[in-house]
């Protein structure tokens, strides 16, 4: 049972920290408002128009394609150093798995995933 | 292989329905005599069966087994003794009946008669099964299309007699399925053949268990005081054929899974809870004749009074001996035939009438004739006059109930005085006295009509005048089963 | 190295990438001809899983199973998305202009179950898990514009999520105490471990993540918003096939990883069997939608499955099995009613189907016997499938949750009566005939005469279900 005094240990910390930290900015703050303190932040001008603006899907749908062929990159680092013990299965098979990535590629393009507007 | 009469006997509905689901919706007359025709096989397959049993022989014949489900040991097995034939042959003679009180009928008849037929396939199912769990899906089968035609063809607050009858029921049969999967479980045999089932010896812990289950489960179709609050209301808001099926036949489910199941396999529990049943007995006779006389709708007292008769069933029951237990399935025919008669007279004067109120008649007989000797002949069958088969059928009860325990037996006895007084009352008040102007355009039943009158009248008549054949074949089994039954309480009563 | 055991999944997947490939080249409005394409490659698949029927054999490790319960799963899946696709190829040209990705995310989905169902070890049936929800909870937001499916589809990815996130945590819990992912391994280690407190804890996590999918109380919120607002033949996948690879999962766990802890979770899955066939049943009451009508239904299902689970039998294990089999038409078959009634009139309500037995008999009559079945009736197949579960948990004495599972099932026959109410007692309100299309027609028939057969003659799909649960056992 004593193995998990470290972890205790650093969840207690974990946890009190930024609580102690929070609360104590929360108290020792100088309570000063003004109007110009809750306008919305836009890098330090005035907003023009409405600032509700809707969420631009494209960011979403980069993010998102990125997300899938860095983690491909990541399968493709460990085969890389080892492939030539490991046969010519495991150079066929990437191959494989490189062509399901790339039907799923051309399917995000022709769909117009990688469109930006 | 023999040819399988007990099978076709059931089959031949389910053909019907078949036969009816081809034919044209607007096609009443073809749809009628199709169902006249199956019925009609049914009706003279069960008279064969009644006339070709051989007594001396006894037991289970004309049996059929094939296997069904291998791994729980349930097989389609099928067959019929003293106590089942008489059952069989009341279905088929209500239904045959049944059939011709429902020929006029104009709304949505295709449907009315598929559900009419899918629910008396599954009642003659229940009467020839040998098998538990065939018998416990024929049980089951029959609620949903009395759900069905209650609801679409029925009368005064149909919706919700007919839901309550349904819940009622399906209650009952779940309770009953508890019991017999442990059943089953206890006997450890392996198979649901009742029969087989029934050999096996139980503790004496368990057949209290066992016995009470089962009667919990089956007391609801009896019925039996206080599970009986859905009968009343199923037979006033059903349609008349419905009506006869459910008073003559349905009720006598419950009583026939007792006799035939729950003393079958536990007579130390039917032994042990046999006081309790005969106090409700005479709950259902007390209070079913004396609801009965306070009523004003002619359906309504019907209903009591059946709730009523069947409390004789249970006293037979509760008194646990040959004579007694004779009487109780004697006494499921008899008021079977008699209610069913009962139904099919209301029903024509409820046709013409479109009232059921005892008030609004009066004098009826002068326009009616057949009709009120009719009322005359089901009524004094009611009160056990000699000569009619009521009398039959209570005269063995009582004399069972004596041997068992003289109070409760003189206390039912009086349950025919107060029978004798309403339904004597309503006769009066009905077919007799001032005529009452209002009905001055009332038909007798003729033709068609008149067959299921006159079937049932017939019947009455031949079992009070001659009643040997079929109180022999009842007794033929009823005598194993109590033999049993002595046997296993060590001494009867 | 025997690929042959994969094929089917290989096969499925080949499909999906073929139709995922061919829905980019065709034009719009042929892309109804990809449901046909997806059709017939099922049925191939179908054919090729039944080769593989019995012997117990083991790939990749023991990582990939393939033994007889993991085929007779397969085959339900596939059947399953059978008749969905068959039921949604007119369906899904109302409701969206993409269709080609609808039979690929089905396809995608029945791949992840069929994962699911030949797990042998916890990475590989979460993977499975995870691919099968999520091609789910796309397909619950598939109506473009409705803001119910969108509506229910956020709901299902949230929740969905969640509990996935502490089935995971529950999983870690097992791999910390047991040292491996492999479920062989684990179940020897935890053979040799013995009854130990933590499996509680991890058992309760994992039975939290499992019991959202299968919808069991207190874990079933989701299921009647999701099942309203997704489109009706999705609403029927997640309802039989989702229910289905949620048990084929339960039951591998339970009682292929941990039957001698079996201490630590009978008595969880009791509780929560017995208040899901209260809360399932109660609630169903006063439903006005058909759609929640059925999902709280499923609900109650769950509970009466669990039951069969908790008996920790072979005959439970058979009851289950059996039970799935059924629940699967009958199931389809009342929804695929449903759907076919909202495609003629717009209305998911109750009170809209009176009159229905006028308006079109076959409808109704397909709508009264799958009711029927789910309610228990003879001489349905539901029946038969209530009777063997009654049987297993009577067998282990556990009459108290046998009282309330049979007084619910005599609750839930109130409420499918209310529909059946309303489709033969009432009179229609308009008299416009109901389109039923005919693939939808080849559905509803075919999952009528699977439920009246196997009710009259359950006894081959009883031996083959008897004989999965003996292997397994």
């Amino acid at each position: 049972m004593y193995e998990f005094n470290g972890i205790a240990i650093f969840f207690i910390l974990g946890l009190g920290l930024p609580i102690s930290a929070l609360i104590g900015s929360h108290i020792l703050s100088p309570k000063k408002s003004s109007p110009q303190k809750y306008l919305t932040y836009e890098c330090g001008l005035d907003t023009r128009g409405e600032t509700w603006v809707q969420f631009k899907i494209c960011y979403f749908l980069y993010a998102l394609v990125f997300l899938v062929f860095d983690v491909e990159t990541i399968f493709l680092y460990p085969w890389a150093v080892t492939f030539k013990q490991l046969g010519t299965f495991a150079f066929v098979e990437m191959f494989i798995f490189i062509a399901i990535l790339i039907i799923g590629f051309v399917y995000a393009w022709k769909e117009g995933a990688l469109e930006w507007f | 292989m023999e040819f399988p009469i007990l099978s076709m006997i059931f089959l031949a509905p389910i053909l019907g329905v078949l036969l009816i689901l081809f034919t044209s919706e607007d096609d009443h007359e073809t749809i009628k005599m199709i169902a006249v025709i199956v019925t009609s096989i049914s009706l003279v397959l069960s008279l064969y069966v009644f006339l070709a049993y051989d007594r001396s022989v006894g037991g289970l014949q004309f049996v059929e087994k094939v296997s069904w489900v291998k791994e729980f040991g349930i097989n389609y097995y099928v067959g019929v003794d003293g106590i089942s034939i008489p059952m069989v042959l009341l279905t088929s003679i209500v239904i045959f009946c049944g059939v011709f009180a429902s020929w006029r009928k104009e709304k949505r008849v295709k449907e009315f008669f598929i559900w009419l037929l899918v629910l008396v396939a599954g009642v003659f199912g229940v009467f020839i099964a040998q098998d538990l769990f065939v018998f416990y899906i024929f049980f089951e089968l029959a609620a949903i299309p009395m759900y069905l035609l209650i609801g679409i063809w029925g009368s005064t607050r149909k919706e919700y007699a007919a839901m309550k009858l349904t819940l009622y029921l399906l209650l009952g049969s779940v309770i009953l399925v508890i019991a017999i999967i442990a059943t089953y479980l206890k006997a450890g045999i392996g198979t649901y053949s009742i029969p087989e089932l029934a050999s096996v010896s139980y503790s004496p812990g368990f057949q209290k268990f066992g016995f009470f289950l089962m009667l919990f489960g089956f007391g609801f179709l009896v019925p039996m005081w206080p599970l009986y609050k859905w009968s009343p209301d199923g037979h006033v808001a059903a349609p008349t054929a419905v009506s006869m099926l459910h008073a003559g036949v349905l009720m006598k489910l419950g009583a026939y899974g007792i006799i035939r199941v729950a003393i079958n396999f536990f007579p130390m529990g039917a032994a042990h809870w046999s006081t309790l049943i005969a106090i409700l007995c005479l709950a259902n006779v007390a209070y079913g004749a004396m609801v009965a006389m306070a009523q004003t709708d002619l359906k309504f007292v019907i209903g009591f009074s059946s709730v009523s008769h069947m409390g004789y069933v249970l006293l037979g029951v509760a008194a646990l001996n040959i004579i007694s237990i004779n009487g109780a399935v004697t006494q499921m025919f008899a008021h079977g035939i008699m209610t069913a008669l009962f139904f099919t007279l209301i029903g024509w004067v409820y046709n013409q009438a479109h009232t059921r109120e005892i008030a609004a008649f009066g004098g009826l007989a002068k326009k009616m004739p057949r009709i009120a000797i009719g009322f005359m002949i089901a009524g004094l069958a009611s009160l056990g006059l000699p000569g009619l088969s009521g009398f039959v059928a209570e005269f063995q009860v009582f004399v069972g109930s004596f041997k068992y325990n003289q109070p409760v037996a003189i206390v039912a006895i009086f349950g025919v005085v107060i029978t004798a007084v309403y339904v004597l009352r309503v006769i009066r008040k009905v077919f007799f006295g001032e005529f009452n102007e209002r009905w001055s355009d009332l038909e007798d039943a003729t033709g068609v009509d008149f067959i299921p009158i006159a079937v049932l009248v017939g019947v009455i008549v031949f079992v009070g005048l001659i009643p040997a054949p079929l109180v022999n074949l009842i007794n033929n089994g009823v005598v194993p089963l109590m033999t049993k039954v002595t046997t296993s309480i060590g001494g009867g009563f | 190295m025997n690929l042959a055991l994969i094929m089917p999944e290989l096969m499925v997947t080949g499909l999906a990438f073929i139709v995922l490939a061919i829905a980019l080249l065709i034009p719009r409005n042929q892309q109804k001809n990809l449901g046909y394409i997806t059709l017939v490659g099922l049925l191939g698949v179908l054919i090729n899983t039944f080769i593989y029927s019995d012997g117990d054999q083991q790939l990749f490790n023991n990582m990939f199973i393939v033994d007889s319960y993991a085929v007779f799963f397969k085959v339900l899946f596939i059947i399953a998305s059978i008749l969905v696709v068959l039921a949604a190829i007119r369906y899904v040209e109302r409701i969206s202009e993409r269709q080609g990705e609808f039979y690929v995310l089905v396809l995608f989905a029945t791949l992840g179950m069929m994962i699911l169902a030949s797990a042998g070890d916890l990475i590989t049936f979460y993977l499975g898990l995870e691919l099968m929800t999520i091609a789910c909870y796309i397909l619950t937001a598939y109506h473009r514009g409705n803001k119910k499916s969108s509506e229910a589809g956020i709901k299902y990815l949230i929740l969905g999520a969640l509990s996935s996130a502490i089935l995971l945590y529950g999983l870690s819990i097992i791999y910390g105490l047991t040292g491996t992912t492999t479920m062989i391994i684990i179940a020897k280690t935890v053979n040799q471990i013995g009854m130990n407190p933590v499996f509680l804890v991890a058992n309760i996590f994992i039975l939290c993540g499992l019991a959202f999918k299968i919808s069991a109380v207190p874990f079933h919120m989701w299921a009647p918003d999701v099942y309203e607002g997704a489109p009706t033949p999705i609403a029927a996948f997640l309802a039989v096939a989702s229910k289905t690879a949620g048990f084929a999962v339960l039951i591998r766990f339970f009682l292929y990883l941990m039957p001698e802890v079996s201490a630590s979770w009978i008595t969880l899955l009791g509780i929560i069997a017995g208040l899901t066939m209260v809360l399932g049943n109660l609630v169903a009451i006063p439903q006005t939608n058909i759609k929640r009508l059925l999902a709280y239904s499923g609900i109650a299902h769950a509970g009466y499955l669990l039951l069969g689970v908790l008996a920790f039998s072979k005959d439970g294990v058979m009851a289950v099995l059996f039970y799935l089999a059924i629940y699967l038409f009958a199931n389809i078959g009342a929804f695929m009613t449903a759907g076919c009634f909202v495609n003629s009139t717009g209305s998911n309500q109750i009170k809209d189907y009176a009159g229905l037995s006028r308006r079109s008999p076959f409808l109704a009559i397909a709508m009264l016997l799958s009711l029927l079945s789910l309610a228990g009736i003879p001489p349905l197949a539901g029946f038969v499938g209530k009777f063997y579960l009654f049987t297993s948990i009577i067998a282990k004495e556990h009459y108290l949750l046998a009282f309330i599972a049979v007084i619910m099932n005599t609750v839930s026959v109130y409420y499918y009566l209310q529909v059946v109410r309303m489709m033969y007692f009432k009179e229609a309100e308009s008299n416009e005939k109901i389109i039923i299309s005919n693939p939808v027609k080849l559905v509803l028939t075919l999952t009528m005469t699977a439920t009246l057969f196997l009710g009259i003659y359950p006894g081959p799909v009883t031996s083959i279900a008897n004989q999965v649960a003996i292997n397994f056992f």
